[in-house]
């Protein structure tokens, strides 16, 4: 029993158990548009043809070395973070916060006895639930049959993998949903939103931190970069135990303090909504 | 608490801020029937008050004073204007609700009714917490929804009739078990209440059915028992009938007497619909401008007004009907209110 205990005559239970409904309400609204969802997967297995045919062209040499990946390791690094772009669709959630907002159907939202920016949360991973494994699969049938599988790969850090990647899509989904509620401020939080996913895309997502120069390698380990893809993606390429545990204190940090934040933007916000007609 | 009671019910107050404490006018509603913004103001100094006789009665909703500005941008028209708001953006305040004060007794069926911008939906959304007051208090249950709005939630139910809260790619069963857990009933409660609802709605033929593929109708019958899975004490109902049919439309509004019977459910109603405020609600208040210009009960206003403002009401025929007859009680409520309006509109 959820059960916590009964005030003013209503039963509180556990406070987690809603959030759960509204994720298995999604997951059930988005089992019935499995269909749809590989239609995306055209795009991603064009995006990644054209990486294996420029990563092919810049490895001249069997075995050689590209700021310390071999040119399976890259490829692979890149379909990682082409996966948990593609299967995260995290822009959904800046989207919809920004539109409940500007639109004014947080209004609507607002009357429930849960939090939003968490109901928002409970919806985002119950949509990338069944899109992400989708294209998990795509990644490892194209990965297996042009690349060829990583040398090494260990099985049995899968579950950390997992968590890894896990917890990267929550701190970005977090970190777009920190900037949409700027909307509250602001008529549109989009400029802010493109600047942070082509951020993400350039120096996380298509190549890899190491890519560029030392100098700035520090300040990208700094940003969000490291937590929601660079530092996944690396780990899935080049497993270490250390890694992992560093990448999950350093998520974590990310993910208590994007929360906090979260939270701060979202109680300040909400008294600046303006909501009119109706 | 003392009130002054008369033989009708009604009170009648000389001087609103004179010697009665604060507490005192807490208790009495206003009744003042203005007419135009000039005999507004006399009704501030000396305006009809009309009492409860329930002394006992607990007020659920509890309105003081109650103020909203917006700050609306403003922009000259054309690209001039256009360029010219980004260096020299200007605003201008909306007084949306503006000094509204009444109160609404446990179990009452109210309408809170006024034109397009009036200021009732904005009211509406004080009172759910959605929106943060500028000035004046706010209690509803005894909570304060600014301060306490997810505590609140548990206990107030929302219909809005042009906004669908259901997942319209579940089915409504599925819909009220979710509804259910937020609301945190235990999944043996959620199916009880179920039952019960989808009963006295008459949903049987249709909870398996996403929401998608129902009619208006049962749309709207399913969006009530979501509001109602968890036995809200106050339910805001914002235009549940529009857009049905009669026969369905009387259906909605048996069903939402039946369960502020049964339930003894406080409504509160706004709707443009005239047959809804008669036929649910016994007492009517109208806002314009966010200001409350009249806080009457349905009856009086229906037997009162016309006489009062015959020569105003209704259309030229009918002035010339109650000119010869002399009689104004075929005027329609629809027609008092549309005057009301107007005058208010003139003025």
């Amino acid at each position: 029993m959820n059960r916590l205990a009964k005030q003013d005559g209503i039963v509180r239970c556990m406070p987690w158990r809603k959030y759960t409904v509204i994720y298995r309400s999604v997951l059930l609204e988005n089992l019935q548009y499995a269909a749809n969802i590989a239609v995306g997967f055209f795009s991603y297995a064009v995006f990644i043809y054209t990486f294996i045919m420029l990563w092919g062209y810049m490895y001249q040499t069997p075995g050689e070395l590209i700021a310390g990946y071999t040119k399976e390791q890259m490829i692979w690094y890149v379909m990682m973070t082409e996966m948990i772009w593609f299967g995260s669709s995290a822009a959904s959630v800046a989207r919809e916060v920004s539109t409940d907002i500007r639109g004014g159907n947080i209004a609507y939202l607002m009357n429930k006895p849960y939090h939003y920016t968490l109901y928002v949360l409970a919806k985002y991973t119950g949509g990338w639930s069944i899109r992400l494994p989708m294209y998990a699969m795509l990644a490892v049938v194209i990965g297996t049959a042009l690349v060829g599988p990583l040398p090494r790969f260990p099985l049995a850090a899968v579950p950390a993998m997992a968590l890894c990647v896990v917890l990267g899509l929550t701190i970005n989904a977090v970190l777009k949903m920190c900037i949409s509620l700027f909307s509250f401020w602001i008529e549109d939080a989009t400029p802010f939103q493109w600047l942070y996913d082509k951020l993400l895309l350039i120096v996380g997502t298509m190549f890899p931190v190491e890519i560029f120069p030392e100098t700035l390698q520090p300040l990208f380990k700094l940003t969000p970069i490291y937590t929601v893809c660079y530092g996944p993606a690396k780990l899935i390429v080049d497993f270490s135990p250390e890694k992992c545990v560093e990448i999950l204190a350093v998520q974590a940090v990310y993910l208590l303090a994007g929360c906090g934040l979260m939270f701060l933007i979202y109680g300040r916000g909400v008294k600046k909504l303006y909501v009119n007609g109706g | 608490m003392t009130r002054r009671k008369t033989s009708g019910g009604r009170l009648f107050c000389a001087d609103r801020s004179g010697t009665e404490t604060a507490n005192e006018k807490d208790e009495v509603f206003r009744v003042c029937l203005f007419a135009n913004k000039q005999s507004r103001k006399t009704a501030e100094t000396g305006c009809m008050y009309t009492g409860r006789e329930e002394e006992s009665e607990m007020q659920a909703i509890r309105v003081e004073n109650l103020s909203k500005t917006f700050r609306v941008k403003r922009k000259e028209k054309g690209m001039r204007g256009s360029v010219k708001a980004i260096f020299h953006p200007q605003t201008e305040e909306i007084h949306a609700v503006n000094g509204v004060s009444f109160s609404v007794e446990e179990g009452e069926m109210l309408a809170f009714i006024g034109p397009n911008g009036a200021g009732k939906s904005t009211t509406i959304k004080m009172l759910t917490g959605i929106l943060y007051p500028d000035g004046g208090r706010v209690e509803v249950l005894g909570v304060d929804p600014t301060k306490k709005r997810r505590q609140l939630a548990y206990q107030i139910g929302t219909v809005f009739g042009q906004k669908e809260q259901l997942w319209t790619h579940l089915t409504p069963y599925d819909n009220f078990r979710f509804f259910g857990a937020i609301y945190d009933l235990t999944e043996r409660e959620t199916e009880a209440r179920i039952g019960e609802l989808s009963e006295r709605f008459a949903l049987k033929e249709f909870i398996d059915t996403p929401v998608r593929n129902l009619s208006l109708g049962q749309r709207i019958r399913c969006e009530m028992v979501a509001a109602l899975i968890h036995k809200p004490k106050v339910l805001f109902l914002d235009e549940p009938t529009i857009g049905l049919d009669p026969v369905v439309k009387e259906n909605v509004r048996e069903l939402i007497r039946q369960m502020n019977r049964e339930e003894r459910t406080t409504i509160f109603l706004t709707s443009h619909d005239v047959g809804d405020i008669e036929k649910l609600c016994r007492r009517i208040i109208i806002v314009n401008d966010g200001q409350i210009v009249l806080d009457d009960s349905v009856e009086h206003l229906k037997s009162h007004y016309p006489n009062e403002h015959a020569a105003d009401i209704g259309t030229h025929e009918r002035e010339q009907e109650a000119a010869g007859s002399g009689d104004s009680s075929d005027v329609s409520l629809e027609d008092i209110i549309v005057e009301i309006y107007r005058s208010q509109g003139e003025n």
